[in-house]
């Protein structure tokens, strides 16, 4: 063991510092003087000069490694990219409002217990996919010989099997109230047409009533010592004081 | 591409519907029921083979598996397109930040650049032209 690590740290010494030939380490170690670079041995069609180098005119000047600026144009992050695919509805539509956590406000008609995680009972979708049922190409229905095997016996199902007809409780509050509200404006040929009427005699009677009380009052401030006299005609500035 | 989910929303809704009709006969099952049931079966077989032929018209649609997971989880797959998109939004904010950050770096720097190497900013204007407006 010991002399598999000496012959491969003496590689490794060899080659120089592990990393360096990755170019993360202290800096390359100086080639040889008898040997080229490899990109000086390369043809110049084979050197890679990565995307876009400038011109070799433009590369005698004092810049080297100039590159083409990126185009203006392209598609990045600086755009809205929700604005630029018409995503805005979709946005105000998921994110302006709470969505519901449960999947049965989702599908709120499919029948059956379906909040419940399906790795429980095993009707996960992702079973699904990883264990695809063995099954034939196509659906034939069943003759008068294969439903014979579909022949019940009488009587109710055991309880274990009566999962399906169990659906998530419902708050019957707020659906009594919303069935409510729509009626309440239809009622002018039910019998609930006193209602308005009272309100609307309330309604008549309300202006006696204010008269009654106003003549109260002003019987009150004259016999009253702070009564200036003119209370009657400014009735908001005595209010006031 | 709206009316091939409508297509096959409809057929899995008449399943669906088929299927709990079959669960109320089979969950208090007398023997007059037989033939209903029969008849249902068959029907499940002909769902079946309406649900199937809606396959071949939604052979490009692509459904990500983290949906499936939010739906085995009991919840609301909309969670999932509400994450992706809020994520995505926020992710191109953060973008939109560097490239802005980067940006006025990029002017301050020719132009601190300019100050120091005058000939030498000259020479490379020349050669890339006037930056575009940030």
């Amino acid at each position: 063991m010991t002399e598999m690590f000496a012959t491969m740290y003496g590689q490794n010494e060899a080659q120089g510092p592990p990393g360096s030939s990755l170019g993360f380490g202290p800096g390359k170690p100086p080639l040889p003087p008898n040997q080229v670079p490899m990109a000086a041995q390369m043809p110049p069609q084979l050197v890679d000069e990565g995307p876009a180098l400038r011109k070799p005119g433009a590369m005698n000047e004092p810049f080297y490694l100039l590159r083409e600026l990126p185009v203006g144009n392209e598609l990045t992050g600086n755009t809205n990219l929700i604005t630029h695919y018409s995503l805005e509805h979709a946005y105000n539509k998921f994110c302006g409002k709470k969505v519901k956590e449960k999947l049965s406000n989702f599908l709120p008609e499919l029948p059956g217990m379906i909040d419940c995680p399906g790795a429980q009972d095993g009707s996960s979708l992702r079973s699904l996919i990883e264990k695809p049922p063995v099954c034939g190409n196509s659906f034939s229905p069943l003759t008068g010989a294969s439903l014979t095997g579909f022949r019940l016996h009488t009587g109710p199902l055991p309880e274990q099997y009566r999962l399906m007809h169990i659906q998530p409780p419902k708050k019957k509050s707020k659906h009594k109230h919303k069935h409510h509200r729509p009626q309440d404006p239809i009622p002018q040929e039910t019998p609930s047409d006193s209602d308005p009427k009272k309100k609307k005699k309330k309604r008549d009677d309300d202006p006696d009533r204010k008269k009654k009380k106003k003549d109260k009052k002003k019987k009150k401030n004259r016999h009253s010592p702070d009564h200036p006299g003119l209370a009657g005609s400014q009735p908001n500035s005595s209010s006031l004081r | 591409m709206a009316e091939k989910f409508d297509n096959l929303e409809e057929h899995l809704e008449k399943f669906v519907e088929n299927i709990r009709q079959m669960g109320i006969i089979v969950s208090d099952f007398q023997p007059s029921s037989q033939t209903g049931l029969n008849q249902k079966l068959n029907f499940m077989i002909t769902g079946l083979q309406d649900i199937e032929k809606c396959r071949q018209q939604l052979h490009e649609v692509n459904v990500p598996l983290e949906a499936f997971e939010y739906i085995d989880q009991g919840r609301n797959p909309q969670l999932y397109t509400k994450e992706c998109l809020e994520r995505a939004l926020a992710k191109n904010e953060q973008v939109k930040g560097k490239i802005d950050t980067m940006t006025k770096f990029k002017s301050l720097l020719i132009s601190e650049l300019g100050k120091a190497f005058p000939e030498e900013m000259a020479k490379y204007k020349a050669i890339h032209g006037d930056d575009p407006p940030s």
